[in-house]
């Protein structure tokens, strides 16, 4: 079964772009996926791959959202489900976005990858200090008119320390 | 090349050179005599030495080894013979301490700590040396001698200077000899300025120039009128490129190339009235010989074909290759075969099996390198504590050519050092009539072997000594509160109390040993290194270390497991052995734990499912398999649901983020990617069973 999972791990490399090629230099691509119906956006630069099907090794003695470990390629990665790590009950289906921050792989569960869209940095803003949200650096509304992105903080999402 | 490469070059190859020097100089005390090769050799190290030093700029280091240097180039023309036999252990010690003085340095060196200064009373030692090898010489050179064996500083002054004149004629072959026009006036200055085109272009360290100190002494001017300013190359295309340069050059009448011979050199006359006469003028016929020797000897050295490569390079092809392998068996037991006949696939699926065990096998072999190493440390040991000691002991080292994983071999070198200071201190007898009247040669032995075994290395340390008294170390364990004095202990237990840690059964502490932590150091650094130690020891007749080492840490071999969906290794060292058995034979203690009688004795039982709070699992003894685990001075059984198999694996460190929940401190040490790409979790038995005992 795992060899499938592994042989047939697919690059998600036809995710839209509608970004023009000429990248800004006030602008990055952000990688755009849903949790719960929240739009939550990542720096491109820091995904790694996208893969459909993995299969996580338990790895017990660990908090829930840590779903456990699994095998990328000879690299041990560990897998974070982010509706647990957001108190949000587990979904149905899911994808996993593997993430290297600092040299700190993490594979992220998420519901869905919607798309990979240019963001100008200056249209992030600070989130509103009354409703500080965990996880969650900045927001924006995207350029599409398609609704707002939450900003991940992959800082706080790899600290160990924020929970 | 960066500076701080060239330094890490430096100080590799003078540590290599040091090796090198120091196991030629015990070999040749034992046979009280340095042959001609070993000279040729000694002297090739120390000129390599002294001219990376002079490069690198350490002074001292260069002066020191060009007096050792002078010293052999007298023991070489004269051939052993002219050190008097009643000179010769002044000669080795010398030589030792030096190569003591350099790993000093060295070490200095790469702390960027600043270097000793003070060498004056080590040349001292050296001169005097010199002087008396040099009074058995022919009595005509006696003026001269007097002045090479005055104290340091004068035949310092003197001694570099020469060492110049000759040096570079014998490194720098390719001569241009520079003639100005006639009265065009301060040609020192203007050979200096030739000097400064001619670095822009070739490095230093490539080229010299005769007479030295052009730039600030306008005396030179007519010497240089004279005999012409010479420009010396280590290459003929270095020369090449100079010519222009010098033509262009303002003021130049002429110019002669001219190559190294390495008869005495007109040009020696010429810098002679320039540097001082005595010493200079005497050696200069001889040195440019004896360097263009040591050139020789040293192309000698080159052509071993060795490289030497990063250790992180090598992590990185191992990890790779382990990749491949994984990636091998995924391929050809893909499930996408599954019912097919594909007879071509198969044959190329086996070649391509065969192909991977090899890279497998070579990747590994490249980490390997022999013991020999440091064994051969060990000779200085022995023989240093023989003088301190006053006792005659031998060393003999067996299979010293066992290669073992780098990191292994780093870190075997204390453990093997303090049981072989153990063995001069403690085993051998302190009075040599002892050891007659119970009927043994009178030189003590230490016996160092190393075997391979296959899957782990067996280092032997053992002496004809004494041997252990049980009864000494048992009151002295007792003493040390380590044993009950109402128990009765068994020969082997006893052995164990001299690894306990602050044991030592020696009263006094000396320079050598007896601070009580010799033998519990040599424990627990072997066992850090997933090996292990046992003692064995017949009074009388001596005693016997035997360690116990996997060849590589980064493969072992390990007991895969299976609980509910997840699969385990455990280290085979530490499995006693696997039991099934009834939910009967379970006993209960009064807090619900549990425990089993196996053999001699109760054993508590972990049952691994409900410490790790595993999602499934056997939940009754008798569906599954107790494994009984020993480790350091735990012993327990885990309960798993069943045995796997045996397995060679590949051990993966767990990935950073993981290791900040301390998972560790679980029993948990690290990871593996199994044939078919899953992964198995290693097991640390000494770790479950204290989270256990402290859940």
């Amino acid at each position: 079964m795992s060899n499938e999972n592994v042989l047939f791990q697919v690059e998600e490399d036809e995710v839209e772009t509608n970004a023009p090629e000429d990248e800004g230099a006030g602008s990055r691509k952000h990688l755009i996926f849903t949790v719960d119906d929240l739009k939550i956006g990542i720096d491109a630069n820091q995904v790694v791959e996208i893969l459909h099907v993995y299969n996580a090794t338990y790895l017990p003695m660990m908090p829930d959202y840590i779903l456990g470990i699994f095998n990328m390629r000879g690299q041990i990665i560990p897998i974070m489900d982010i509706r647990l790590r957001l108190g949000k009950p587990p979904a149905e289906e899911s994808i996993l976005i593997v993430i290297d921050y600092n040299n700190n792989q993490l594979g992220i569960q998420v519901d869905s990858v919607d798309l990979m869209l240019d963001i100008p940095l200056e249209s992030i803003v600070p989130i509103p200090s009354q409703s500080a949200q965990k996880l969650v650096s900045g927001m924006c509304t995207l350029p599409d008119g398609s609704g707002t992105m939450l900003v991940l903080d992959c800082e706080q999402l790899i600290a160990r320390d924020y929970v | 090349m960066s500076n701080n490469d060239i330094l890490d070059m430096y100080i590799y190859e003078t540590n290599t050179l040091l090796e090198q020097l120091e196991s030629i100089v015990l070999d040749a005390e034992k046979e009280n005599t340095f042959s001609q090769d070993n000279v040729n050799e000694i002297f090739r190290i120390m000129h390599t030495i002294k001219g990376s030093s002079a490069m690198m700029e350490f002074d001292t280091l260069a002066q020191v080894s060009h007096r050792i240097e002078d010293m052999f180039f007298l023991i070489r023309e004269g051939t052993m013979s002219v050190v008097k036999e009643e000179d010769r252990p002044a000669l080795f010690d010398v030589m030792l301490h030096s190569v003591d003085y350099f790993r000093e340095e060295m070490e200095k060196v790469e702390a960027e700590q600043p270097l000793n200064k003070d060498v004056d009373s080590f040349l001292g030692n050296i001169n005097s040396l010199i002087a008396k090898i040099k009074g058995e010489e022919i009595p005509a050179e006696e003026p001269a001698k007097a002045s090479a064996a005055a104290p340091a500083p004068a035949a310092e002054a003197s001694a570099p200077a020469a060492v110049r004149t000759s040096e570079g004629s014998a490194e720098f072959p390719y001569g241009l000899r520079v003639f100005f026009d006639d009265g065009c006036g301060m040609e020192n200055l203007r050979a200096f300025m030739l000097v400064t085109s001619v670095q822009g272009f070739c490095a230093e360290a490539d080229f010299t120039y005769q007479p030295a100190g052009v730039e600030n002494d306008s005396s030179l001017s007519e010497v240089v009128i004279e005999h012409g300013f010479l420009l010396q190359f280590r290459s003929d295309a270095d020369r090449a490129r100079a010519v222009p340069v010098v033509m262009t050059a303002g003021s130049v009448h002429s110019y002669e190339e001219e190559n190294y011979v390495p008869a005495p050199p007109p040009e020696a006359k010429p810098s002679a009235p320039v540097q001082e006469a005595g010493p200079a003028a005497q050696k200069a016929p001889a040195a440019p010989a004896a360097q263009s020797g040591a050139q020789q000897h040293q192309a000698q050295g080159q052509k071993e074909s060795l490289i030497s490569v990063g250790l992180s390079k090598l992590d990185q092809l191992s990890a790779i290759v382990g990749e491949i392998v994984i990636t091998e068996a995924m391929v050809t037991g893909s499930p996408d075969l599954k019912g097919l006949h594909l007879d071509g696939f198969a044959k190329s699926a086996r070649q391509l099996r065969k192909l991977t065990d090899e890279l497998q096998d070579v990747s590994m072999s490249l980490r390997m390198i022999p013991v020999a190493n440091t064994f051969q440390k060990m000779n200085r040991i022995v023989r240093d504590m023989c003088k301190k000691l006053n006792k005659q002991v031998k060393l003999t080292l067996v299979g010293e050519n066992t290669e073992v994983d780098k990191t292994i071999v780093d870190s075997i070198g204390d453990p093997i050092m303090h049981m072989v200071r153990n063995s001069m201190d403690h085993g051998i007898e302190e009075n040599v009539q002892d050891r007659i009247e119970a009927g043994k040669d009178p030189v003590g032995e230490i016996l160092l072997s190393a075997q391979d075994t296959g899957s782990e290395v067996i280092i032997q340390i053992s002496d004809d000594g004494a041997g252990v008294n049980d009864e000494a170390v048992l009151a002295k364990a007792i003493r040390n509160g380590i044993a009950s004095p109402d128990v009765e202990y068994s020969h082997k237990e006893i052995l164990n109390f001299l690894m306990a840690p602050g044991f030592s059964t020696n009263t006094q502490v000396t320079e050598f040993s007896g601070r009580g932590v010799g033998m519990d150091v040599v424990k627990s650094g072997v066992e850090s290194l997933g090996g292990s130690v046992s003692i064995s020891s017949e009074q009388g007749k001596g005693m016997t270390t035997i360690m116990r080492i996997p060849l590589t840490m980064a493969i072992m071999d390990g007991m895969e497991v299976s609980v509910g969906n997840s699969i385990f290794t455990i280290p085979i060292n530490n499995i006693r052995s696997s039991i099934k058995t009834t939910e009967e034979a379970i006993l209960h203690d009064s807090v619900n734990g549990e425990m089993v009688k196996m053999l001699d004795g109760y054993y508590p039982v972990i049952r691994a499912r409900d410490f790790y709070n595993l999602p499934g699992g056997a939940e009754r003894i008798d569906d599954g398999v107790l494994m009984w685990l020993e480790s350091g001075d735990c012993s327990y059984c885990l309960f798993v649901d069943e045995l796997l198999g045996e397995q060679q694996i590949v051990v993966k460190p767990l990935p950073a983020y993981v290791n900040n929940f301390d998972i560790k401190n679980y029993g948990i040490t690290g990871c593996s990617i199994l044939g078919d790409g899953n992964i198995s979790i290693i097991l640390d038995a000494g770790g479950l069973y204290a989270a256990a005992r402290n859940g």
